[in-house]
């Protein structure tokens, strides 16, 4: 019987007894939150070796502009000046009253884009729609594919109908100027139209630990090429890029790069290579963050932009684009003519 | 008129009188079978989703089944436990919330160390599965924290029949402890968008109670009213895991409430030949 109470007793007392295990509690105020936002960056982010980023002298340099006294809005501001010094547009912190964004890495460079002389000047509004993709005949016989998003899912009946409308073309163009990105998931459809054989696409790896150099291996991911009966393209592709290019189509882009009837023109991607992760802070605030890697599949990162192909990098001219022309579609017309 | 239903009723299949040598007595194991309701408070934490500790409600339906053993019905009990749940929790600034959804189903074999007095005390193993996952509509590409576990446990029953008054009342008091088993985790940082590109590298842990501690403790009452009982109770769960550097803590206090009572079945066409003798499986 004494056996059976200590039993008894062990279990009661592991009941109320429990430590559990440790987690990190932080208080909810200005120094609670600020600390929280530095630890949760410091713990979960993938990027600061590649970018040289010394975190610990971040906080040194933000920590002591943290008050008691402080406002939400001020707060905001410190610690979005902070997540700015990651240099990431996938880095955001959202409060009711803002979304943190670092824009630098698209507003410091030229636009390169303008969808209306395109949709006008090229097509006189005569185009069509197929899922989230837009398309014509350009009048040099050159296929032309819009894609402003990788959050609009594209069906392999949307790229059947597109591919077949474009039999006898000389080559196609896909522009994803001004893309920012959406589901990864998307990119496999489209560069499955452009493979023969299963193609390595690149790897991706995550945190492994709180710790900066904490990496699992970096993991292999492919693509199959489109299921039988699918139309498949082997004719030159073009891709246009601006550095708005960025997060998934990024991502499309270093493909596409590897793909050997394809030529990436226009200027260096927006990069973004870092899948995000979500937290949050004590006060409620919403934290994203790069976490998780994706390198091209010869190990390259691509968070800091895809270059053009040799001898591919194009502006838009301010001056052709006041006349109505756009200097990389153009440009991209001229390679598929020269193919 | 009830009596005349319940015997009317054959619950299940028809039970095979264990008798060792014919002429001997019959031993009937009746099984006890309760259906619960339990409601209350539940406090998550996952830091894979928010290093933060959200706090709400939790409700389940429970089905226990409980039996005295054939092989030695004196000795031994079994018992069966499904139980499914669902929890919602929201986040300290309440701009954010957690739901939980789970089942869980274990078998029970426990020895029985006192048989005739009104206290009695069982110990004996269990092993179960438990499938569920953490999810929040805040973040986007780590929404979920799936949770899948084997386990086998320790288990034991402690169990006092008196009276309230004229009522007969039977406490009852039931821990589980996981020793050991297996269960699921996702990496660190890991995205399941990279489980699903088909890296299955470092998912499924062995279980100690040092990265996965469970207890499990349900204590109830049966209100024997007649051939049904009231079933009140108190269940309480905690889990707190720990691997791939990721804490997972979930905390339950609940309210039982249900009915539970016992039934025999018999073949009508064999009968029940005398003497017969009742084993339950905890009354």
């Amino acid at each position: 019987m004494k056996h059976i109470t200590a039993y008894f007793t062990l279990l009661v007392l592991l009941t109320f007894t429990v430590g559990c295990h440790k987690i990190d509690h932080f208080d909810n105020d200005v120094e609670g939150n600020f600390d929280a936002l530095w630890k949760i960056v410091d713990e979960h982010y993938c990027f600061f070796e590649e970018k040289g980023v010394d975190w610990d002298a971040v906080y040194r340099e933000y920590r002591p502009k943290i008050k008691s006294e402080m406002t939400s809005r001020e707060l905001f501001d410190v610690c979005a000046d902070m997540l700015a010094e990651l240099r990431d547009g996938h880095t955001n912190l959202s409060a009711s009253f803002d979304v943190s964004y670092y824009r630098k890495w698209w507003s410091d460079y030229p636009q390169n884009y303008n969808a209306r002389i395109i949709e006008q000047y090229y097509f006189n509004f005569n185009y069509h729609r197929a899922g989230g993709l837009t398309y014509g005949i350009l009048p040099q016989n050159v296929g032309y594919i819009r894609y402003d998003s990788f959050s609009s899912p594209v069906g392999e009946g949307n790229l059947d109908a597109v591919l077949a409308a474009f039999a006898t073309c000389a080559g196609i163009i896909i522009d994803v100027r001004d893309n920012g990105g959406g589901d990864l998931e998307n990119v496999k459809p489209f560069a499955a139209r452009f493979v023969t054989e299963k193609t390595l696409l690149g790897y991706i790896s995550h945190k492994t630990g709180p710790g900066h150099n904490d990496f699992s291996e970096p993991y292999p991911y492919y693509v199959e090429p489109a299921a039988q009966g699918r139309i498949m393209w082997g004719k030159p592709v073009v891709v246009l890029v601006n550095r708005s290019t960025f997060s998934a189509a990024n991502n499309f882009v270093s493909v596409m790069k590897n793909i050997d009837h394809a030529l990436i023109v226009g200027s260096r991607t927006g990069g973004g290579s870092g899948m995000p992760f979500s937290s949050e802070l004590p006060c409620g605030w919403g934290i994203r963050f790069s976490a998780c890697s994706i390198t091209d599949k010869d190990g390259n990162w691509t968070e800091f932009g895809v270059d053009p192909s040799p001898g591919c990098i194009v502006d838009l001219d301010p001056a052709d684009e006041a006349n109505g022309v756009d200097t990389m579609l153009d440009f991209a017309i001229n390679m598929l003519q020269k193919q | 008129m009830m009596k005349k239903f319940f015997s009317a009723i054959v619950l299940t299949v028809a039970l095979l009188i264990p008798s060792a040598v014919s002429g001997q007595e019959t031993i009937l194991r009746p099984v006890m079978s309760a259906y619960t309701i339990e409601a209350g408070s539940s406090h998550v934490t996952d830091t894979y989703l928010s290093p933060l500790s959200y706090t709400g409600q939790t409700a389940a339906f429970a089905y226990d089944r409980m039996q005295a053993m054939k092989f030695n019905p004196d000795k031994w009990v079994m018992g069966l436990r499904i139980e499914v749940g669902m929890d919602h929790t929201e986040n300290p600034a309440r701009n954010a919330t957690i739901w939980g959804a789970g089942i869980t189903a274990r078998w029970a074999m426990m020895y029985r160390l006192s048989v005739n007095s009104p206290v009695k005390f069982a110990v004996g193993g269990s092993t179960g599965i438990n499938l569920g996952a953490l999810y929040t509509t805040r973040n986007g590409n780590n929404p979920v924290a799936a949770k899948a576990s084997w386990t086998v446990n320790l288990t034991g029953m402690a169990t006092w029949s008196t009276r309230i008054g004229r009522l007969p009342l039977t406490l009852c008091y039931r821990p589980t402890l996981p020793l050991t088993g297996v269960f699921f985790s996702q990496g660190y940082g890991e995205l399941y968008y990279e489980i699903y590109l088909g890296n299955r590298h470092g998912l499924v842990h062995g279980a100690w109670p040092g990265n996965y501690f469970s207890l499990d403790n349900l204590a109830t009452a049966d209100l024997r009213f007649g051939a049904t009982n009231l079933r009140l109770g108190y269940h309480n769960t905690i889990l707190s895991t720990k691997v791939n550097n990721i804490v997972t803590r979930m905390i339950t206090h609940s309210v039982v409430v249900g009915v539970s009572g016992e039934w025999i079945g018999f073949d009508r066409r064999r009968g029940i030949s005398a003497p017969t003798r009742v084993i339950s499986a905890i009354y």
